[in-house]
């Protein structure tokens, strides 16, 4: 299917030429996860102190769950956390959102203004949420017979709506639908809205919640190794531009330096990732040889693990970074949430590790569908300061233990 | 051209998976005559509802658009996506191969993704139990499938993005396409949406009031509602110099954007934050209210949309507006691709030299205040220069693009 005329496309720009972008500043970090809450706990459980998967014994809302192992965010006292009002029709997906921002807001030092933005990672919205919904439409007489309040919930940027209410954040307002990939996209989507000085700040994240929809989805696709725990949790990242965070004087946790996509063809995974992660490290002015530690995000899926593990030995020459952190052994598979958790997980195990500024981590990402990309995130000097919170939220938690 | 972007930007190629029609030109003489095509429900049982009718694609063959993608294994949203934007690029008058070797990808909108699949789950679930899901279906359901499915189709190798902002989606794509392009991050990007009608959204948009019976009657007294609807779309950008020196047939040049949120209410748009991100987009494009021609509308048909969205272009352009229309009054709503068809009436508008109508218009509501024009009936021949594309959504995600006619 092709036309008469071919193009005069611009030569691609060989990577030595790409120009370095800005980096940004991460100044806060928060994560939800069956570990607990904030980022120590998910680095104690990164270390091995974590808890124990579930196993599958249980149910989810009169649904039986599939024999798989399952890794859920502990009871958390949501009315505690976030006050009762407007509580009563948020689903879960929604609600870990708002715990995990609540827990950066907290984190974060400064003021968010108005001028603050927010991007979302999904796959396909709270599919608990939706599916109910639908089904609703089947057991229901007449089949109308559905909730009008619930409908909001169906929609794949309730999260980011409901995030924006609760800060009264008016800025840019996006949700990104890219699975495993949706980490790197929000990065990259919120350095273009603070390079076209759309907002000051971003509040970064993603969220999946543990349903029986998605485990029996998990474990109907095959797309987990056959141990695998299915998961959930929520990170939050709060980005900016640098020299601002510096100017007020707000501790940067690390600086993303960059946020590189692309898509393969058909079995062609592992050179299309290697080529992101080179020309990620390209843009951000580094060699390979700089990398001192790969925070995974394929652990455990099937076939995308060892693809994710030969695009990087292959970028590194194959030597073995000296920090590995694989998030998804602690939280199980967090499919949207995955790419934020990556984030928030490398930088509890740096502070836990006591890693120099300057230290240099790959965050790749792939998705079956063949989207890949990578983050290259640089350690600074606030790290050693990245604990949780100590008032508000975390406190709270603490109490409704 | 906004603040930090760098070059300009063409739109060169349209593609259209619709009611009103397979292709740009098909949905253009649709929109022109003014013809609504929705119809009864047939993508699932509405016998047991009170309001049947949609704007759903009955005419569409996957197999003939689509080399790539298997109808079979692909979500319906995501075939409307990848044959909407095979369309596109047949259009710029690009050669496949050309455009594989670029840099290239995709930004497609969607509010409810692949729910079409979703739905097939549910049906699944309500006979056989979770453990019944086939795997397929489930491989189909990630909403980021549709603009997978593009660059699949087309072999690109660049950013393949789906953004869930809901029914302003397409215009959240087509901003984030045109910084893209601008800042040279790549040589050609699609921008689009798609979505399908859906049993759970007719159900939803019934107990929210605000479903119409039969008819999408945007502006007039008597308004009642939307229509649900589906569809693809997808425009091609590129530089817009390199789009001259090519000899492309140039639709529009894209001037600006913005996106905010109203982070008031889920679903009741906010006046005063829909006047601001209009502001913000005339800033962005560097135009003044007066040199706006032309507001295609978000114009959903709901008393409460149409009323909020006159009173914020009163705030932001006085008592004497431009004339504003709904598309939506001949399509339905088709949700994450509402503002990509807007945006594709848009660019038909400053390159044909005319003004879309509002369908189904017998008496403009009087609320709505004077000197209020939907283009009633027929399109109006005029030669609008600088327009404007509304797309307003669930959560309060607002996205308004400003789009020139080539100069």
């Amino acid at each position: 299917m092709t036309t008469a005329t071919t193009p005069e496309t611009r030569e691609r720009p060989l990577d030595g030429t790409v120009p370095t972008v800005a980096p940004l500043a991460l100044t806060a970090a928060a994560a939800v996860t069956p570990a607990g809450l904030g980022l120590g706990a998910l680095g104690a459980a990164l270390d091995g102190n974590g808890p124990e998967a579930n196993r599958a014994t249980g149910e989810i809302d009169g649904e039986a769950l599939p024999p798989r192992p399952t890794r859920a965010v502990p009871d958390l006292d949501f009315a505690e956390l976030l006050g009762r009002k407007g509580l009563r029709n948020l689903d879960r997906t929604t609600r870990l959102a708002l715990v995990a921002c609540r827990l950066a807001v907290d984190a974060y030092p400064g003021r968010l203004g108005h001028d603050t933005g927010t991007v979302w990672g999904t796959t396909a919205g709270s599919v608990r949420s939706s599916s109910e919904y639908s089904r609703r439409t089947l057991t229901a007489d007449p089949p109308y017979l559905v909730n009008p309040s619930l409908f909001p919930n169906t929609v794949m940027n309730c999260a980011a709506g409901q995030v924006a209410i609760r800060h009264q954040l008016h800025g840019v307002n996006a949700t990104l639908a890219g699975g495993p990939l949706a980490g790197v996209q929000a990065v990259r989507y919120a350095r273009n809205a603070v390079r076209q000085v759309q907002v000051e700040r971003l509040l970064v994240g993603g969220v999946e919640e543990l349903s029986a929809q998605g485990c029996w989805g998990w474990h109907r696709s095959g797309g987990l190794r056959p141990h695998a725990a299915v998961g959930e949790g929520a990170a939050v990242l709060v980005l900016e531009q640098e020299e601002r965070a510096r100017r007020e004087g707000r501790p940067l946790l690390a600086r993303v330096l960059a946020a590189e996509v692309g898509f393969a063809a058909r079995g062609r995974l592992v050179p299309s990732l290697a080529a992101v992660v080179t020309r990620a490290l390209r843009r951000s002015g580094l060699s390979a040889a700089e990398v001192t530690t790969v925070s995974f995000g394929a652990t455990q899926r099937r076939g995308l693990d060892r693809a994710e593990e030969r695009a990087v030995r292959r970028v590194l020459a194959d030597r073995e970074p000296e920090r590995a952190v694989r998030v998804n052994t602690v939280v199980g598979e967090c499919s949207a949430a995955t790419g934020a958790l990556q984030l928030a997980a490398l930088l509890a195990d740096w502070r836990r590790a006591g890693a120099a500024a300057g230290e240099v981590a790959l965050v790749p990402a792939l998705s079956a569908d063949g989207s890949v990309g990578c983050l290259v995130v640089q350690a600074s000097e606030g790290l050693s300061q990245v604990g949780d919170p100590q008032t508000g939220a975390a406190s709270a938690a603490e109490r409704s233990r | 051209m906004s603040a930090a972007a760098g070059e300009r930007v063409a739109i060169t190629g349209l593609g259209a998976v619709s009611s009103a029609g397979l292709g740009a030109d098909a949905f253009t003489r649709t929109i022109r005559e003014g013809r609504s095509t929705t119809s009864p429900v047939r993508g699932f049982d509405a016998r047991a509802f009170p309001h049947r009718y949609a704007g759903e694609v009955h005419d569409y063959r996957p197999r003939d658009w689509l080399d790539r993608i298997n109808p079979d294994t692909w979500g319906r949203s995501s075939q409307f996506a990848a044959s909407a934007s095979r369309m596109a690029v047949q259009d710029a008058g690009l050669a496949d191969d050309a455009l594989a070797r670029a840099r290239a990808g995709s930004i497609m909108g969607t509010t409810s993704g692949e729910s079409a699949v979703t739905e097939r789950l549910v049906d699944e679930w309500h006979s056989g139990g979770l453990e019944s899901l086939t795997p397929r279906s489930v491989d189909a359901l990630p909403a980021g499938r549709i603009a997978a499915a593009v660059n699949t189709e087309l072999r690109l190798d660049g950013e393949a993005l789906t953004i869930a902002t809901a029914c302003s989606a397409s215009n959240y794509a087509l901003g984030y396409a045109y910084d893209l392009v601008a800042a040279g991050e790549a040589d050609y990007m699609l921008a689009g949406g798609a979505d399908s009608v859906n049993r759970w959204a007719h159900a939803g948009f019934y107990r929210l009031g605000a479903l119409a019976e039969e008819v999408c009657r945007p502006f007039d007294v008597d308004r009642t509602g939307i229509l649900t609807a589906e569809g693809g779309v997808a425009l091609l950008l590129e530089p817009y110099e390199r789009a001259v020196s090519r000899g492309a047939r140039i639709y529009a040049e894209v001037l600006g954007y913005s996106v905010n949120c109203d982070a008031e209410h889920m679903v009741h748009p906010e006046t005063s934050s829909i006047a601001a991100c209009m502001r913000a987009a005339h800033r962005n494009a560097q135009v003044t209210p007066e040199q706006i021609d032309y507001i295609c509308a978000h114009g959903t048909g709901t008393p409460t949309n149409d009323a909020t969205e006159v009173a914020a272009v009163r705030q932001v352009f006085g008592s004497q507006p431009p004339p504003i229309s709904s598309i939506k009054s001949m399509i339905g709503h088709t949700m994450g691709a509402a503002s990509g068809f807007g945006a594709l009436a848009c660019c038909k508008a400053l390159y044909e030299g005319f003004l879309p109508p509002t369908a189904n218009l017998a008496q403009v509501d009087p609320a709505l205040g004077p000197g209020v024009d939907p283009v009633p009936g027929r399109a109006r021949e005029a030669k609008p220069r600088v327009v404007e594309n509304h797309g307003f959504a669930f959560g309060g995600n607002n996205a308004i693009t400003i789009l020139g006619r080539p100069a």
